[in-house]
């Protein structure tokens, strides 16, 4: 197993972390969750250099760098809890619609999302993710050639805002899953109020939503391998956002108990102190490379990529927990208040943490997969 | 980054398998005189360690005249993924090929490479590491044994204690203190010490899971004297070479760890389907379940880190994840077989075993005997409080007091 990030692939994290800070910086995350800005900037430069086709063939005017590329990315994206359609358009919209569309519809949805030009979503069941599994809320019946999606989904990242969201509804068929696209506005759609106002999150009600077969991905009832294959590649593409996070709280908390004093000398000189860091710094190092190993089983179709997807899941899982909870401890007070960054941070891991289903979901799953 | 080697690096493992299929030792043979301790050279050993080093695959990253084949590092890389896997190690005297032949060839006067560094690698001759002291544990060094230094030889006095295999090692590579007015790091040397001297007294110090097989002792050196070629490095530097000493095969050493948890992780998995005290299937017991899932995902992500941790090592960078994973290691080890014993409840309180716990050969001892000796593992080698410090100081930069 070769975890070497290649000349290329530094080259290119270097060049995302680079202007990411430059473009989105932590105030601008505060300025979004404060005001309710709208984040242009960073999502243009992700499109304008490519970022968005990173994973996307190069027949679809994609780069063809494959999926572990782009989860260096991803992560790279959490390090500076970048707000915007990344996230749901590049690693949750674009790998169902590639898993499961048709050439004409690739060329609709895939080819314009990977060139940033339409912001995809996707609506799934986040509590039954870990099983790939879709549960009642949302049927899809048949109606001649087109189909009549009748329900809810809720929590979906964007799905208020983004252009096309990618739904995934029960159908009464075959393996039970059908999978279509419906454009911003057919679905009613509510606004959560998220714990991370950075990460908009909607409930989608579709009141007898009618799609027509041009929009239907794949045919019903065959289409569970395709949604379990792309809520792989979100599920990873979440654990790497929330490394990322993770890895920027640890910063932060490593730089705070060097500069602050207390008993006449820095804080990170207490052996308490030290021991909290370190085992933060183990449990992002565990959550990374188990993370990486995810990216790498996806990228070349391993048959562990489902067990790898849940592993990664639920290291970034145990990660976050104590990260999110030592940071603000070794912060003090003012770890616990507004004006502190810690917790933009800790909101974000917190938000990745349940999406396509906590760590404890996936820790089932694991045991289930294993045979105990 | 991706998951598979290139065609012949594979096949440099496929050969590799094939010969280790064939010349490994048998269970029979190994079962029939059984290795009792770290520095126990059994025939069957010596055997295999010297068909190893003739056939340049005892240190592979070593040129042939010292049992290697200098192989590049993907390939050694390989050669500890499958050496891991067979039940038996290359050696009988880990601490003697691990860390005294390296630190021999890098600090050793030609006198005793010549000497010394061949019979070890031939398995001619064992070793014990004199480091810890009974006032010298993770504060290594304040060690007081003390070592006068006179014209051609040196006269050692004091005690030895935790040195495994000493009660059937031929030698110890001693760390002794040579200025005692110097600052604590600055007055260390490392001398080569006969066990059959005169003044080496040796007295075992059974384990608490069992008082018969015994690896750990206490040493005495009452006025042993030591010829003062037998200095290894230049005198009062023996700080630096425990370093050294210790940083060897670190690149590598976590594999053998890792592999000994997959292990343990099938016999948590063979545990899911016996029955419980319960009369239910362990495994459909909730927490048990869960603790199965953390201890598979804990130990795939040991595997995980310590590849990351070997593409820095390959690249020659320092890397931090030995401290990562001996810390993570130990308490993944401890929580799995804890798993074990609580979905036991009183049938973990039988510990019949005929045989030796280090021995993997001899099967998984009891899950309790397991636990108890996941109690050394936090502390031997370094205590994990000992790797939190150096992950702190040395990896986050926190400042020391």
């Amino acid at each position: 197993m070769d975890f070497e990030v290649t000349p290329e692939q530094q080259e290119l994290i270097d060049s995302v972390e680079s202007v990411l800070a430059r473009e989105c910086p932590t105030a601008l995350v505060r300025d979004i969750v404060e005001s309710g800005a709208s984040p242009e900037q960073p999502w243009k430069s992700a499109h304008e250099l490519g970022w968005t086709a990173i994973d996307l063939p190069d027949d679809l005017g994609g780069l063809g760098l494959g999926f572990t590329t782009l989860g260096l990315v991803v992560e790279q994206h959490g390090r500076s809890i970048a707000p915007g359609p990344f996230l749901a358009s590049v690693t949750q919209f674009l790998p169902l619609v590639c898993e499961a569309g048709s050439p004409g519809q690739l060329e609709r949805f895939a080819v314009p999302a990977g060139a940033g030009e339409v912001r995809g979503a996707l609506a799934i069941d986040h509590g039954r993710a870990a099983r790939h599994e879709l549960g009642e809320s949302l049927r899809a019946r048949r109606d001649g050639d087109a189909w009549v999606l009748e329900g809810e989904r809720s929590y979906v990242l964007d799905g208020d805002v983004a252009d096309e969201v990618a739904v995934a509804a029960r159908v009464d068929e075959g393996d039970g899953v059908g999978l279509f696209v419906v454009s911003r506005g057919a679905a009613e759609a509510r606004r959560a109020v998220a714990v991370d106002a950075s990460r908009p999150l909607a409930h989608l009600r579709f009141g007898a939503v009618r799609v027509e077969a041009d929009r239907v991905l794949g045919t019903p009832g065959q289409c569970a391998g395709a949604l379990g294959r792309a809520l792989e590649r979100a599920t990873v593409a979440a654990a790497l956002e929330c490394v990322g996070a993770c890895q920027t709280l640890l910063d932060m908390t490593v730089e705070h108990a060097r500069n602050r004093r207390q008993f006449d000398q820095p804080i990170g000189a207490f052996q308490a102190i030290q021991h909290k860091c370190a085992d933060m710094f183990v449990q992002v190092e565990k959550a990374r490379a188990t993370a990486y190993f995810a990216m790498m089983a996806l990228a070349e179709d391993d048959p562990r990529r489902s067990l790898a997807a849940s592993m990664a899941k639920a290291a970034a899982s145990d990660c976050q927990e104590l990260v999110c909870r030592e940071s603000i401890q070794i912060h003090g007070g003012m770890g616990y208040t507004w004006e502190s960054d810690v917790q933009l941070f800790v909101k974000r891991a917190k938000t990745l943490e349940a999406l396509f289903a906590t760590g404890e979901a996936h820790r089932r799953r694991i045991a289930e997969v294993l045979g105990v | 980054m991706k998951l598979h080697y290139d065609a012949s690096t594979e096949a440099f493992r496929t050969e590799l398998r094939a010969w280790l299929e064939a010349n490994q030792p048998t269970l029979e043979e190994i079962r029939a005189d059984p290795m009792t301790s770290s520095a126990h050279m059994t025939e069957w050993a010596r055997r295999w360690q010297r068909l190893l080093f003739d056939e340049g695959l005892l240190v592979p990253g070593w040129p042939p005249e010292l049992g290697g084949r200098n192989l590049p590092p993907v390939q050694q890389l390989v050669y500890h993924e499958e050496i891991a896997k067979i039940p038996v190690e290359r050696t009988s005297n880990p601490q003697g090929l691990g860390i005294i032949a390296p630190s021999i060839h890098d600090y050793g006067s030609d006198f005793l490479k010549e000497k010394y560094l061949k019979p070890t690698l031939r398995g001619d001759i064992t070793w014990c590491l004199g480091m810890s002291e009974p006032g010298a544990g993770s504060d290594l060094a304040a060690l007081s044994t003390r070592a006068e230094v006179h014209d051609d030889h040196f006269v050692v006095s004091g005690q030895k204690i935790w040195t495994s295999g000493a009660h059937h090692a031929d030698y110890c590579f001693c760390f002794v203190r040579t200025d005692p007015d110097a600052p604590k790091h600055k007055g260390i040397s490392v001398v080569i010490i006969d066990m059959k001297a005169s003044g080496v007294t040796v007295r075992p110090l059974p384990e608490m899971n069992d008082r018969e097989h015994v690896d750990f002792n206490e040493v005495f050196f009452d006025g042993v004297v030591v010829p003062r070629d037998h200095l290894v490095g230049p005198l009062n530097q023996g700080w630096s070479i425990s370093a050294g000493s210790l940083a060897h095969e670190r690149g590598m050493m976590w594999l053998r760890s890792a592999a000994k948890l997959d292990i343990t992780l099938d016999g948590l998995l063979e545990l899911a389907r016996q029955p419980g005290p319960d009369g239910r299937r362990v495994g459909e017991n909730e927490g048990f379940r869960d603790a199965v899932a953390r201890a598979y995902l804990d130990t795939q992500a040991i595997w995980f880190m310590g590849y990351r941790g070997f593409a820095k090592f390959a690249r020659g960078e320092i890397s931090p994840e030995h401290s990562v994973l001996k810390l993570f290691g130990s308490e993944v080890a401890q929580r799995a077989t804890l798993a074990a014993t609580e979905a036991l409840g009183v049938e973990a309180l039988d510990v019949d075993f005929d045989g030796y716990g280090f021995d993997e050969t001899f099967g998984l001892p009891p899950w309790m005997t397991q636990y108890f000796y996941s109690y050394r593992i936090t502390i031997s080698a370094g205590t994990s409080e000992i790797q939190r410090n150096i992950i702190a100081q040395r990896v986050l930069g926190l400042p020391r007091r």
